[in-house]
């Protein structure tokens, strides 16, 4: 748009439009008295008219007044009888007084011209500047990613930016025109009058919605529809962003799916240790029975017959109660064992200094004429269920004297070692019979032992048990020997949040 | 003893025939089995209690104490010892439970039905022997039953 069409050369300087004002009517002044001299009537009066017009128009209403007065004056002395005077005749005051009239009628018919003409430029300028900020505004939007579009009331497409593109893949100029439905078949969660009375209500409505695109697949967007309003309040139009999260709804559907698979995994899991724990109720309450009648009835009987049966006889008794006794044992300790699987770990910060002194008072009972030396080093502060690794410490201290029991000076240490950032290892050494390190894989197996019962008694549970608690607290077990040098068994676990390692 | 004190009531509840004989063996070997009624699951307890059933004819009075295994058939030990320590009559009746159940859940049960004592059978004999011995040296003779229990 050529803005120079319409601009008014207006003097800004009072000196030159009033300047312009005398020169106007000066040389209109000229040229009347000019044209009389050659005998032409009657043309000073349009020559003013022409001076004060041009004046009002280039200089604007003071110096048109100026003119008028300066015309009136001009006029007054140069053509009105008696000439070369200021005096009007009775006679010509009318023409006097329509003369001015006009003239000020011509001024203030130029000076409202002026003014509408001065308020039609501002505002066209004020247009344009507000078409150049849209225009930046627009290609702003355009810059997002996020698709946004403009409908009106009537659903019908406005606006569409880039972003809009890329996702649905119409351009604006397919998309501008169309009604939004027919173009992307929106797939709404609630109703559409629903959304459009909250629309209406607070302005604005989000939700998640499935729309399709040029290529016929479909998307799911995060959608925020802001609802705009003319001055008079009425609703005008609709602006739409959309996020698209289809990837992200796919993967919750997976995710879903998959919580899904593991609650009932889960339930599985659980229903199954239902049926294990009833196991072991009914392994607890019903083989303990007949095994009790067998101990039992072996006792009456030997107080029956052990003066009148042989010697062979009574040794077979014995064996029988014996027996009796070792599977009675069994029992208790594989019972231990399963309960450590079902129990709750209930998990507390504790001092395993403290913890290893009680597990040693405890052992210590039954070693009355062992000579055992007992090195407890400093160890660190653990964090699990003191019960259960009261267990392990006494498992391992009561292997640690079982196997010593050759020496005639058994040593027994417990210490901590630095294990990899933030693990801590407890270690169980001790002098005695050692394993054979071919067969370290079998020890913390249920009922794997690797001494012959008459050597060292012993239900093969014990290390089984060690390395349950131990693993579910999150840790390993492992052991070294060397056949009659003695063995050391270690196990690890997460050391508790902010302590420093000190050895 | 019978000389010195009345040998009180005991009332087992065991369906295991050879835990009876065998309880009934140790407890002879102290003199303590003629006051002993056997009853073989839950209801038949019930019945003696509440002098029902085939022990509607029953003279009347408590035992001193009765012997509860919770493994029963038709209404088993929990059950049984729910239904006495609710009723306003029976309360009274010192229940320990004899079982070879070492369930600390059946344990607990207990102790919140409100049983007064927990004995988890013995296998070795000779400790089950005095287990059952102690038993009723203690409750059918040492400890003094609540009023309406039959002593002889």
């Amino acid at each position: 748009m050529a803005r120079s069409n319409l601009e008014l050369p207006l003097a800004r300087s009072p000196v030159l439009r009033y300047g312009l004002a005398a020169l106007s009517v000066s040389v209109a002044l000229g040229a009347a008295l000019l044209l009389e001299r050659f005998h032409f009537r009657n043309v000073a009066d349009p020559l003013f008219l022409v001076a004060i017009a041009v004046t009002v128009w280039y200089a604007g209403i003071g110096p048109a007044i100026f003119a008028v007065v300066l015309s009136g004056l001009g006029d007054t002395y140069f053509f009105i009888e008696p000439i070369y005077s200021l005096y009007i005749t009775r006679d010509d005051i009318p023409h006097f007084v329509i003369f001015v009239l006009f003239a000020s009628l011509l001024t203030g018919f130029a000076a409202v011209r002026r003014r509408v003409e001065r308020d039609l430029v501002q505002a066209r300028d004020d247009l344009q500047i507000e078409v150049a900020e849209r225009t930046q505004q627009a290609s702003l939007l355009n810059l997002t990613h996020d698709p946004i579009f403009v409908r009106d009331m009537s659903d019908v497409i406005t606006y569409w930016n880039r972003g809009a593109q890329e996702l649905y893949g119409w351009t604006d100029k397919e998309a501008v025109g169309r009604r939004s439905q027919e173009l992307l078949q929106t797939i709404v969660p609630t109703p559409l009058e629903d959304i459009r009375a909250e629309l209406l209500r607070i302005n604005r409505w989000e939700g998640e919605l499935r729309k399709t695109k040029a290529d016929g697949t479909q998307v799911v967007v995060a959608s925020r529809w802001s609802l705009r309003r003319d001055e008079q309040e009425r609703p005008v139009a609709i602006l739409e962003t959309n996020n698209n999260i289809t990837e992200g709804k796919r993967r919750e559907d997976e995710i879903q799916g998959l919580n899904q698979e593991l609650a009932k995994r889960s339930a599985e899991l659980e229903s199954i240790n239902k049926e294990l724990e009833a196991f072991a109720y009914s392994v607890s309450h019903d083989l303990r029975a007949p095994l009790r009648h067998m101990a039992g009835y072996t006792e009456l009987l030997q107080e029956r017959a052990s003066s009148v049966v042989d010697e062979k006889s009574n040794h077979y008794m014995a064996m029988i109660l014996d027996s009796a006794k070792r599977m009675g044992n069994l029992i208790d300790d594989l019972l231990a064992f399963s309960r450590i699987g079902r129990a709750e770990t209930q998990k507390t910060r504790f001092n395993l200094t403290q913890l290893v002194k009680e597990a040693v008072s405890e052992v210590r009972e039954g070693t009355e004429g062992r000579n055992i030396a007992w090195k407890i080093g400093t160890l660190p502060d653990f964090y699990g269920d003191r019960s259960m690794l009261r267990l392990v410490l006494v498992n391992l201290l009561s292997n640690a004297i079982k196997f010593t029991r050759t020496r005639p000076q058994a040593e027994i240490e417990i210490g901590s070692a630095n294990g990899n950032g933030d693990e801590l290892i407890v270690f169980v050494r001790d002098n005695g019979v050692g394993f054979d390190m071919k067969y370290v894989n079998k020890l913390f197996g249920v009922f794997q032992r690797l001494h012959q019962a008459h050597e060292f008694e012993g239900t093969g549970i014990g290390l089984a048990t060690v390395q349950r608690i131990i693993h579910r607290h999150g840790g390993k077990v492992w052991a070294e020997g060397v056949v009659d040098s003695g063995a050391t068994f270690y196990f690890s676990a997460p050391r508790p949040e902010g302590q420093l390692w000190r050895p | 003893m019978e000389t010195m004190n009345k040998l009180g009531r005991i009332l087992m509840v065991e369906d295991d025939p050879k835990d009876v004989e065998l309880s009934l063996t140790a407890l002879e070997e102290y003199n303590l089995a003629n006051e002993v009624i056997v009853t073989h699951d839950g209801e038949q307890a019930l019945d003696y209690l509440y002098c029902r059933g085939e022990y509607k004819t029953r003279s009347s009075g408590n035992p001193a104490v009765m012997l509860l295994d919770l493994k029963l058939p038709k209404v088993d030990g929990l059950e049984v010892l729910k239904q006495i320590k609710s009723d306003g009559e029976l309360r009274m009746i010192p229940v320990v439970v004899l079982t070879s159940s070492k369930e600390e859940k059946d344990m607990v049960a207990s102790y919140k039905l409100g049983v007064n004592a927990y004995v988890v059978k013995p296998v070795d004999f000779h400790e089950f022997v005095n287990a059952i011995k102690e038993l009723g040296v203690f409750w059918a003779v040492i400890n003094e039953p609540p009023p309406g229990s039959v002593r002889k």
